[in-house]
């Protein structure tokens, strides 16, 4: 190497930033011996700082790194993957809760059969009741023209579940007519099919 | 204010030196600013895709690049030189004469060298990126950054000299 191409190498030379460059290293070694080139490389360096100190001394408006930081969008980040796991979790959690849905109303079903059950509430005209919404004293007595008729009847609990009421494989109307719009309380047993629920009539009690 | 402390750590810590090369590039602090502003934005939306974190400096430096070439579109392309095409007569300035200029003459300087030469010399002399970094900066060959920083630091320190003595001829 010559004192020309080292110098030309060394004509990049920032300092320490530079240190682990080979393509410095032969050339710095080579200056080390020359004491004119020394002297140069030292100039060079003295040089680079002031322009690099005065290149520095540029200060950015003093409001932009908090006008950066508030007025930050923050934009919706598309990533499919993550699109298509939340997906398949919302298809497998609604899957999951419907079919634990059905096994439940099959098994509150299959509970409810021919259960012992004593209920108390207002004897309805389930035709006016579905129909109209139809219920009380104002309605007792076409309720129980309705009943004495033959359409169906039934009784609405103080919780508001509304059952249908039937004999033993008969009809129970004549017996119910009367009461019609009343409180009574009646013993029976329970069957559920398809959320729909009767009562199978074993002893009415006035209240 | 942000409510992502992680976002305003790194834009305090590197605002600085994005507008200073933004700054630099357009010659201009709004031009300089809005650069700055877009290279965050860049940020927030595709940032989460840098998988080397020690790799965030280039990263942000390489993006407000790519945005000035975006709006002030590459006129032509430079050739790629290599560094022996730049051997010239290197000129001497003395510290000295660059002390008694302050930082807008210089950048005035600076801003009549062209675009490529201008965006290299201040990674160069401002960032301590080191020459492969600033390659990927500007996306171009070792050997053509080698070359361009060589003949930029040339046409500057002539420049400088030039306005040194037109300076003193005044005086």
């Amino acid at each position: 190497m010559t004192a020309q191409e080292a110098k030309e190498a060394l004509w990049l030379y920032r300092g320490p930033v530079d240190d682990a460059d080979p393509k410095f290293q032969e050339a710095l070694a080579f200056a080390r011996r020359d004491p004119e080139l020394t002297k140069w490389l030292h100039e060079q360096r003295t040089c680079f700082e002031a322009i690099r100190s005065k290149l520095r001394d540029i200060e950015p408006p003093h409001a932009l790194a908090e006008n950066i930081i508030s007025h930050r969008m923050i934009p919706f980040r598309y990533d499919l993957n993550r699109i298509l796991q939340l997906a398949a979790a919302i298809v497998i959690s609604a899957s999951i809760t419907a079919v634990a849905m059905k096994l439940w109303e099959r098994k509150r079903d299959r509970l409810g059969q021919g259960q012992e059950t004593i209920v108390t509430g207002e004897v309805l005209d389930m035709s006016c009741y579905i129909a109209y919404n139809l219920s009380g004293p104002e309605h007792a007595k076409c309720a129980g023209d309705c009943i004495r008729s033959g359409l169906p009847v039934g009784i609405k609990s103080g919780d508001g579940k509304v059952y249908l009421l039937v004999g033993n494989f008969q009809a129970v109307n004549a017996e119910l007519a009367d009461y019609a719009a009343k409180i009574v309380t009646i013993k029976g047993k329970q069957s559920i099919r398809n959320g729909f629920t009767q009562l199978q009539v074993e002893e009415i009690r006035k209240l | 204010m942000s409510a992502d402390p992680e976002f305003e750590q790194l834009v305090n810590h590197y605002y600085r030196d994005l507008y200073r090369f933004g700054f630099s590039l357009t010659g201009s602090e709004a031009d300089a600013c809005d650069l700055t502003q877009e290279t965050f934005y860049v940020w927030a939306r595709k940032g989460h895709q840098l998988r080397n974190p020690e790799n965030v400096k280039t990263w942000l430096f390489t993006t407000l690049h790519r945005e000035f070439l975006k709006i002030w579109r590459r006129r032509e392309r430079f050739p790629h030189e290599t560094i022996n095409e730049a051997a010239e007569d290197l000129p001497h300035v003395p510290a000295a004469c660059v002390e008694r200029l302050d930082a807008q003459t210089l950048f005035g300087l600076l801003g009549e060298l062209d675009d490529d030469y201008r965006a290299v010399l201040v990674l160069y002399y401002v960032e301590d990126l080191s020459y492969k970094e600033i390659a990927d900066v500007l996306a171009v060959p070792l050997g053509t950054v080698q070359s361009r920083i060589a003949r930029a630091k040339a046409q500057l320190l002539r420049r400088l000299t030039e306005t040194q003595l037109t300076t003193e001829g005044n005086k």
